[in-house]
């Protein structure tokens, strides 16, 4: 049975000569598991409010669409508010009460159910969600994946016969990610749920996923089985099939679809494929030329000193801190992976001198930063990029914050345009300068906080969880900026969760476990040394190339093996 | 102290108690009457929280029993027994001392009650009973106290990311601070609106708005809260006869004169013992119970 029917779809934001979605034509079947992606602005957002009619925008639209046969403006309220469930993207934003079991019932409530129907619903959802160890529990006490699972749970709970989610997991880490979408995967096998959803995470969401669509522009471009959208997108030489898995990307690059052997989705599809094709005699003969590490390293001063630190929040606590000691070189690019909770952030605030530690030395080019004066510290020394961007913002519009930066200097107001326009023309802020930062999308916010950062003219460039809610070509573009900004000398030590991230651009990289540093080496040496935390390339190909950690390598050496 | 389980009655049954306790531990000025108040309370407070609450009882209640009992002499000259005369040339009377001590011990024991108050009554159980009366009120009652936790969060985050470029209120000369701390409260309004809007569209898509919204409840009222709460009444309605009987109040001013012992003041007192250790004692039978449940198997 199909559950909606959009005819010739299109629509406009007001005032807007620009079409959002335009002469959109889409069936989708009961049951079906359907993933939406696109670039950022591409109107998956659009399309996906449009599906709700509370949520849909304001704007000019023509066609028509249908759920369940009907037009959906025609559709009772009450049975769009139980039928049709939505999740999403801020999992703070989205709850309303304080306790977890009022969360629960919010929807239920609304429907106006009777207390022993709302008993037992909360109850199979609580169940069903694994909730019941936190039912009591403030909702502030949660973490932000619990958040998600709840938010999930109450739509869940008024019984949805179709479930859609607008990026639900952009705001969690990748294990509270994982979880979430198990979770909704789970719902759509066992409960039959169709399940609508844009996401980032195409690694976790394509195996599960019936369907793809790709939207560009506000219009399909490519619509079918993962794995024929892939094809097409690579035939199409599209830029958004450089989201696509890494087992997709190596295949289409080395094999050049011909028809007779499937294109692998997930790692063990394409680990098989690769292991197939190279015959295991050829694994004997794997190169492992070991790379000798660059000599410029080793001279280069030490900006960033831990000397056997501990830190714990409360005296009588646990540590937090638990005799870490590493060292940053100028100019280097650092990243610190590891799981949550492990004291990485923390690290972060000894570094800007937050936090103190009780034994042991923090030092910024041999100083102490903890005593250090904010001018002398944050002014061409160190600049502290927060976790949440919109963090830093204060003002009306993105140019009066970029000069908000220099209102406390010296400098002539010639002088401050010119650093303005400079740094806006290098972080691409030109066209956004008039905007409300609020208003900038994931991406473009990272931007423009870096650009309010680099205004002082750091040398050494903290990022806490850079890449969390991006995109693949934003990613991109952040990855090359970062680059551009070492080539400069500016030190970076960027905490973060994407693996695939600090592999592609990071120079050493540090492992971070019960709140110290566990081993730390030159990218590369250091993913490829790991089995289980380091890049799906690798995974699939490291027993053939070990050392082969982006898809680039793999497909390089794909290529000359052949 | 681990649970007490009178807070496990239904909030009902909990409002009840405290609004019988404050009202008559303020309006009946009995000696005998707020000693059983006075004890009860600090027997409860110390099982509801423990040492916290003995330490609490004895380094700011008992000073300020004796402070409020000595003043009250300095002030009042009412009375008829006059033991001396102050330098001023006005009269300490024996009436005055007994009433400040009196007042003192009003004032203290309903403090200790409230404390009691806090812990039992959470917001979540206020709000069940007044939502019922007013509808949207619990709801309001529980946005605030979702908002208000995760507005501290933000400025908190604003704050420290400010700190970091040296524009913190911790940061710069007095006009500086002021500046940042300006700063950071009204893009914290921005902020709060921004979010809002998500939080509407979250409460419409779940249907937030159509008509014939109802308000869901964990508290259930069963066998054993009718058995307390009638067992209540028939305290409360004791202790009320004995007021309507001039059995709980004393007169102090001109000269003391409390109404004579009979048997049925004896009444009104157990009562009123009995209303105001409950708590205690239905904790203590629980304890007692569970011991006997334990050591059988």
């Amino acid at each position: 049975m199909e559950i909606y029917r959009i005819e010739d779809l299109s629509f406009a934001f007001p005032g807007k000569e620009k079409q959002a979605l335009a002469h959109l034509d889409l069936t989708i079947a009961g049951g079906e598991f359907v993933t939406i992606i696109g670039r950022s602005g591409c109107g998956k957002s659009t399309l996906l409010r449009h599906l709700k009619t509370v949520l849909t925008p304001h704007g000019v639209r023509s066609g028509a669409i249908c759920y369940m046969g009907q037009p959906l403006s025609e559709t009772d309220q009450r049975t769009q508010a139980s039928e049709i469930g939505f999740v999403l993207q801020n999992p703070d934003n989205q709850v309303v009460t304080d306790k977890v079991w009022h969360e629960l019932a919010f929807g239920l409530e609304s429907l106006g159910l009777d207390q022993q129907t709302m008993r037992l619903r909360v109850a199979e959802m609580a169940s069903f969600f694994g909730i019941q160890t936190w039912f009591h529990k403030e909702v502030t006490e949660l973490s932000g994946g619990q958040k998600q699972l709840l938010n999930l749970a109450s739509i869940m709970a008024m019984h949805p016969a179709v479930l859609i989610l607008d990026e639900p997991t952009s705001q969690l880490d990748p294990i509270a990610a994982m979880e979430f979408l198990e979770t909704v995967s789970k719902i759509n096998r066992e409960l039959g749920v169709t399940v609508i959803m844009t996401e980032h995470r195409l690694e976790e969401v394509l195996p599960v996923s019936d369907r793809l669509i790709v939207l560009d522009d506000g219009a399909i471009i490519a619509d079918g089985k993962p794995r024929e959208v892939g094809e097409q997108l690579h035939a199409m030489g599209h830029s958004m099939f450089a989201s696509m898995p890494a087992p997709m990307r190596i295949f289409a690059a080395a094999q050049h679809y011909d028809g007779n052997i499937p294109c692998p989705l997930t790692v063990k599809e394409g680990r098989q494929w690769l292991e197939d094709k190279r015959k295991v005699t050829d694994i004997a003969k794997a190169s492992s030329d070991k790379q000798a590490s660059s000599t410029a390293e080793e001279i280069a001063p030490v900006v960033v000193q831990f000397k056997d630190v501990w830190l714990k929040y409360e005296k009588n606590g646990p540590d937090v801190i638990k005799d870490l000691s590493f060292e940053v070189r100028k100019g280097q690019f650092y990243c610190i992976v590891g799981g949550n909770g492990t004291g990485k952030s923390t690290t972060l605030s000894l570094l800007s001198g937050i936090q103190r530690p009780y034994r042991g030395k923090v030092l910024i080019e041999g100083r102490n930063p903890s005593t250090m004066k904010a001018k002398d510290l944050f002014h061409n020394l160190l600049g502290v990029l927060p976790q949440n961007p919109q963090s830093l913002f204060v003002q009306k519009t993105v140019e009066l914050d970029l000069h908000e930066m220099l209102s406390e200097t010296k400098l002539t107001s010639e002088e401050k345009r010119a650093k303005v326009e400079a740094v806006a023309a290098l972080a691409e802020l030109e066209k956004l300068l008039a905007m409300h930062p609020y208003d900038l999308s994931g991406g473009e916010q990272q931007r423009a906080a870096l650009a309010k950062v680099l205004l002082l003219d750091p040398t050494i460039l903290v990022l806490d969880e850079p890449t969390k809610g991006l995109d693949g070509s934003f990613k991109e573009k952040l990855g090359r900026f970062l680059q551009e900004l070492q080539a400069r000398g500016v030190t970076i030590i960027m905490v973060s969760h994407d693996i695939e991230f600090c592999a592609r651009y990071g120079e050493v990289c540090g492992m971070f476990f019960d709140g110290s540093m566990i081993t730390s080496n030159e990218a590369k040496t250091f993913f490829a040394g790991n089995h289980f935390y380091t890049t799906s390339a690798n995974r699939m190909a490291r027993r053939i190339w070990p050392d082969a950690v982006t898809v680039e390598s793999v497909i390089e050496r794909c290529r000359n093996n052949q | 102290m681990g649970r007490d389980s009178f807070s496990t009655y239904h909030p009902a049954v909990n409002f009840l108690y405290f609004a019988a306790v404050l009202g008559f531990s303020m309006f009946f000025m009995h000696p005998v009457l707020q000693g059983i108040a006075l004890f009860s309370a600090a027997v409860y407070s110390v099982t509801l929280s423990g040492g916290k609450a003995v330490k609490f009882n004895v380094i700011y209640m008992l000073p300020a029993l004796f402070i409020l009992a000595a003043v009250n002499p300095l002030f009042n000259h009412a009375g008829m027994t006059i033991l001396f005369y102050l330098k001023n040339g006005n009269p300490v009377t024996l009436e005055s001392i007994v009433y400040g001590i009196a007042a003192a011990a009003m004032l203290v024991t309903v403090m200790i009650w409230f404390s009691c108050y806090n812990k039992v009554m959470t917001s979540d159980k206020f709000i069940h009973l007044f939502g019922k009366i007013v509808p949207a009120l619990s709801l309001i009652f529980s946005m605030v106290l979702r908002f208000v936790p995760r507005f501290r969060h933000q400025i908190q985050a604003v704050s420290l990311a400010q700190r970091s470029i040296g524009r913190d209120v911790t940061q710069g000369n007095v006009v500086h601070r002021a500046r940042h701390g300006l700063r950071i409260l009204s893009i914290m309004a921005t902020w709060a609106m921004e979010n809002a809007i998500e939080t509407a569209d979250s409460m419409k898509a779940r249907g937030y708005g159509l008509p014939g919204r109802t308000s869901f409840a964990i508290y259930r009222f069963d066998r054993r809260d009718r058995t307390v709460l009638v067992l209540m009444i028939v305290l409360i309605a004791i202790v009320l006869a004995g007021a309507g009987m001039g059995e709980n109040t004393m007169r102090y001013f001109p000269s003391m004169r409390m109404k004579e012992q009979t048997l049925f003041s004896g009444v009104v007192y157990a009562a009123y013992s009995l209303l105001c250790m409950l708590p205690v004692i239905i904790q203590l039978v629980e304890e007692l119970r569970w011991k006997y449940i334990v050591s059988r198997t």
